[in-house]
């Protein structure tokens, strides 16, 4: 699995990003997106198409983590989302890995097809293949709730002005942790 | 007066004397103010520490008064003494922490406070600005407070921190240093 | 799927500097245009930074009453100096205000997600995580209630809403003795000035953050009981009355 992981400032300026991959089943942490030259574009183009159903969902939905909200099928993107009560919201995009078996060099609609089989054969509950399993909701929940706290000890600072960019190298390593730790 | 005395006092009127608040109320009121102050003067460090030190002269000549009446001390007999009064009753009445007093010079006319709790720097990071870690001294409030409320009972003093746990040093200290005792001067002749 | 933002599009092709935007009130300054390339802050050796300290360590405790009221009137002081006019004034402390209400709402949140007994509910046996509000009352009993516990350790006197068919969405919290009056004094020309003006701030803070848009201004209302009974009046926005609306109908909570 490979995540994509932003936060967007109340009106959608990205404050945070980061790529990694997973470290379950032995994976290594490093991402591994589909479309490796455009993967940064992709993914925050993805995120940002669902933005208007976190904003749906924000109003039904009163709890902070929203769980999965979105899929953007030709990529294999799944979408979570969490809000925090001040406004910001943390997305991750995770991309189950690409079935071995379509590795060819063309990326088109029949390998998509076939890597799309390939997540429900997967090592069953795994959160590392399975995107919408509630073993990976709840890894999610403990990664969201994990940057939550980071988050809130960022914006507590009296020099931390909502919307501003975060660039502490101490965030980005809590971060990491928690995707190790988590997902 | 030993240490250990002026802590138990200082405790004893803590617990007995003093109206309390959420101690966070403080440390965000604090920062709203240096966080104001570094917007104010464009980020001029050395300015926003004047003026954080003026701030702090003002309270000082203020909270003295407070700080006679609460503890009903009497006049210390000598700059050691002082400095256990300042660090043990007076922080601990009023910001409820009492530093360490330390590193005195040999003629005793210097000293240091290390603050293990800060309540003023919780919950901050300093602006990631390259020049806020070298020139901010984010609780220069506390020097200008204790330059004003030593003058107001005969002492001038110098004070300023020389570490500071959110520059990255392992500790925060302060250094006080006595200038002079002045003399009990007969106050200008009104008309 | 939605339709892509293409606003939102434009922001991140360029995404190391935030973007300034409409609302230019929760936006951060733009950013001196020399992003150096720093290798992030120093910390000390011991490696406590903010993100080691735990956000609770602080939560019950107490400093004195004094220095409050000291560093307060030093900040009315100070900004006294740079604005013309008591009107000037309280708009300055409401601005000063407003980003505490945004960090304040943040912890209270993490510290309800965190512990057992939660800050939020009035239950102290749920242990579910509390909920964002989504109605204009669920946000006005945080305010009233976990707010001002918060930062005064006792909740507000007075939540109502106003009788008048011309203005539903007026709001009323009242404190009778609001703890950033008793212990300033004002100077004698200023003396129709409200420091809670500074309170006012930290409401409208909260309540933007949650996505109410408000204005939230403070009459001084004594009473001979309470000489500095203040009421902090919050008016919602248009937009925020026709969502209230919507959610109604839809029996959302």
């Amino acid at each position: 699995m490979s995540y994509y992981f932003t936060i967007l400032s109340p009106t959608d300026t990205p404050i945070f990003n980061i790529a990694f991959g997973t470290s379950k089943s032995g994976g290594d942490g490093i991402a591994r997106f589909r479309f490796p030259d455009t993967a940064q574009y992709m993914n925050q183009f993805i995120i940002h198409s669902s933005l208007d159903i976190v904003e749906e969902t924000q109003w039904t939905n009163g709890g902070m983590y929203l769980k999965h909200i979105d899929t953007y099928p030709p990529a294999a993107a799944y979408i979570s989302a969490f809000l925090t009560p001040s406004g910001a919201r943390f997305l991750l995009l995770h991309q189950p890995p690409q079935l071995p078996a379509s590795n060819s060099s063309s990326l088109g609609a029949s390998s998509l097809l076939g890597a799309s089989g390939s997540t429900t054969r997967a090592s069953s509950s795994s959160i590392a293949a399975n995107p919408t399993s509630p073993q990976t909701e709840e890894a999610v929940r403990q990664f969201m709730n994990e940057i939550y706290e980071s988050y809130v000890k960022t914006a507590m600072s009296p020099f931390y002005k909502q919307g501003m960019e975060i660039r502490s190298p101490v965030f980005r390593t809590k971060v990491t942790a928690a995707g190790k730790k988590w997902l | 007066m030993s240490a250990t005395k002026a802590s138990r006092i200082g405790e004893e009127i803590w617990k007995t004397r003093i109206d309390k608040v959420n101690a966070e109320l403080v440390t965000l009121t604090y920062g709203t103010i240096v966080a104001q102050l570094c917007q104010d003067y464009d980020s001029n460090y050395q300015d926003v520490n004047k003026q954080l030190d003026k701030m702090g002269y003002n309270i000082g000549m203020r909270l003295i008064e407070d700080f006679l009446a609460k503890s009903g001390v009497g006049r210390c007999a000598n700059f050691r003494e002082t400095a256990d009064m300042i660090a043990k009753v007076g922080f601990k009445i009023f910001l409820n922490v009492a530093p360490t007093v330390t590193n005195w010079s040999s003629d005793n006319n210097q000293f240091s406070l290390i603050f293990d709790e800060n309540p003023l720097a919780d919950f901050v990071e300093l602006p990631d600005d390259g020049r806020a870690q070298d020139e901010l001294w984010f609780s220069n409030i506390l020097c200008g407070v204790l330059r004003g409320s030593l003058e107001m009972v005969q002492m001038q003093i110098e004070a300023h921190f020389v570490s500071d746990v959110l520059r990255g040093d392992d500790t925060t200290e302060m250094r006080v240093s006595l200038v002079r005792y002045i003399e009990d001067e007969m106050p200008p002749e009104e008309e | 799927m939605a339709a892509p933002r293409h606003s939102a599009m434009l922001s991140i092709s360029n995404a190391a500097t935030p973007q300034s935007t409409s609302s230019d009130r929760t936006q951060a300054p733009q950013q001196p245009q020399s992003p150096a390339p720093t290798q992030g802050l120093r910390v000390p050796s011991n490696r406590k930074t903010i993100y080691d300290r735990h956000l609770n360590r602080s939560r019950n405790a107490e400093s004195s009453r004094a220095s409050f009221a000291y560093l307060f009137a030093e900040m009315v002081t100070y900004a006294q100096r740079r604005v013309t006019g008591i009107q000037d004034l309280e708009k300055r402390l409401n601005e000063q205000g407003y980003p505490l209400g945004l960090r304040l709402l943040d912890l209270l949140f993490y510290r309800a997600t965190s512990t057992s007994s939660s800050a939020l509910s009035s239950s102290s046996t749920s242990s579910s995580p509390p909920n964002r509000p989504l109605r204009i009352l669920t946000l006005l009993h945080l305010i009233h209630g976990p707010l001002w516990r918060l930062l005064f350790q006792r909740s507000a006197d007075a939540l109502e809403h106003s009788v008048s068919p011309d203005t539903p969405n007026e709001y009323m919290i009242t404190d009778n003795d609001p703890l950033v009056n008793t212990y300033i004094s004002v100077p004698r020309e200023m003396s129709m000035l409200n420091c809670a003006a500074f309170v006012a701030g930290i409401i409208e803070g909260v309540c933007d953050g949650c996505g109410f848009e408000a204005k939230v201004s403070t009459h001084n209302q004594p009473t001979e009981m309470w000489p500095s009974r203040t009421v902090f009046l919050v008016k919602f926005g248009d937009s925020v009355m026709e969502r209230e609306k919507v959610l109604e109908r839809a029996g959302i909570k």
